[in-house]
């Protein structure tokens, strides 16, 4: 089908509906136009409140969080810990002042970021009220449940151990 | 992610995945309205695909800008068939806006938006299509936009 055709036979809801309809323009006109999006988009965030702020980076590691736990594809660098600290970073608060809101040592809080510690069910509810139900517990959960999957299928070390446990396994039956 | 018939409203699984080499033999102006080859130095090229088949209902073109935490629609349709009154599936656009919106979002970690470039005279249908802010010559989607079109089409 002709680009003439489709713009002769459809009107422009129908053609927005289908395709991306681009405009001809030189390369500097191109540069110019990329210019004018930046500066546009540098005013748009800078007008923008610390409360929108904050709401839109809560929902946008909402948003990593639920695609990676979609994905279903553990990295061992993206554990429980990894999105606790992005939590962290998002909100603007210090281990110290964050182990004062939720209530917990803050050498625990520490230990569950770099991965030393695991967190329990208290914490992931108390992340959810933290976090006034932007990011559920169940989502916390379900990242922790990822990193338990992913431990017990790797964990050779567990399988040694375990091994002399074992007195009969079904190929000797 | 899902594409609609529209003669019985029924919903077909879709997906987005990379152009393949091969894919070139089928993928001529008649169906897909632009020359998508020359486009292969300088983007990204997706197909959208119902799941299971290989017959490419849509296509775009992406260019990353990652200074600008940027990702830039530089062309994209749906096949023949499925552009305007009479179309088969209805969605194909809308899904790979986005997939684009997704990949910026998962790409960049601060302010990541999508832009494109249309006619002048069609401005005002993105915008109203999917929420586009303009910013002159060119449209784009970012924070709360991005979620959305990423809720409606992606979900």
């Amino acid at each position: 089908m002709s680009i003439k055709k489709i713009l002769t036979e459809n009107n422009g809801e129908q053609i927005a509906d289908s395709m991306l309809m681009p405009a001809r323009i030189t390369p500097r006109q191109k540069a110019k136009a990329d210019q004018e999006l930046a500066a546009h988009r540098k005013k748009r965030q800078e007008s923008m409140s610390s409360d929108d702020k904050l709401r839109y980076q809560l929902m946008q590691l909402k948003f990593k969080l639920e695609n990676y736990i979609k994905k279903g594809h553990f990295e061992p660098t993206h554990h429980f810990g990894y999105y606790l600290d992005q939590y962290l970073r998002v909100t603007g608060r210090k281990k110290k002042e964050f182990a004062v809101d939720i209530q917990i040592h803050q050498t625990q809080l520490s230990n569950i970021i770099k991965n030393r510690r695991e967190p329990n069910e208290s914490l992931m509810i108390r992340l959810e009220l933290h976090s006034r139900n932007m990011i559920p517990a169940i989502d916390w959960f379900k990242l922790h449940e990822m990193e338990k999957g992913y431990q017990i299928k790797t964990d050779r070390n567990l399988r040694e151990r375990e091994k002399q446990f074992v007195t009969h396994s079904l190929q000797e039956l | 992610m899902y594409i609609l018939e529209v003669a019985n409203g029924a919903q077909h699984p879709a997906q987005v995945s990379p152009v393949l080499p091969a894919d070139f033999r089928n993928i001529t102006v008649k169906r897909y309205v632009f020359r998508w080859r020359p486009l292969v130095a300088d983007c990204e090229l997706y197909k959208l695909t119902i799941t299971g088949s290989d017959d490419i209902l849509g296509l775009v073109a992406l260019i990353e800008h990652p200074a600008e935490q940027r990702i830039e629609i530089k062309l994209l349709t749906a096949s023949s068939e499925n552009i305007g009154q009479g179309k088969q599936f209805d969605r194909v656009a809308g899904c790979l806006i986005a997939f684009a919106a997704q990949e910026a979002m998962d790409r960049f970690e601060d302010f990541p938006a999508i832009s494109l470039l249309p006619k002048t005279n069609l401005k005002q249908h993105y915008m109203n299509h999917y929420g586009m802010e303009d910013s002159g010559r060119q449209l784009y989607l970012e924070d709360i936009g991005l979620f959305n079109v990423i809720n409606e089409y992606l979900a």
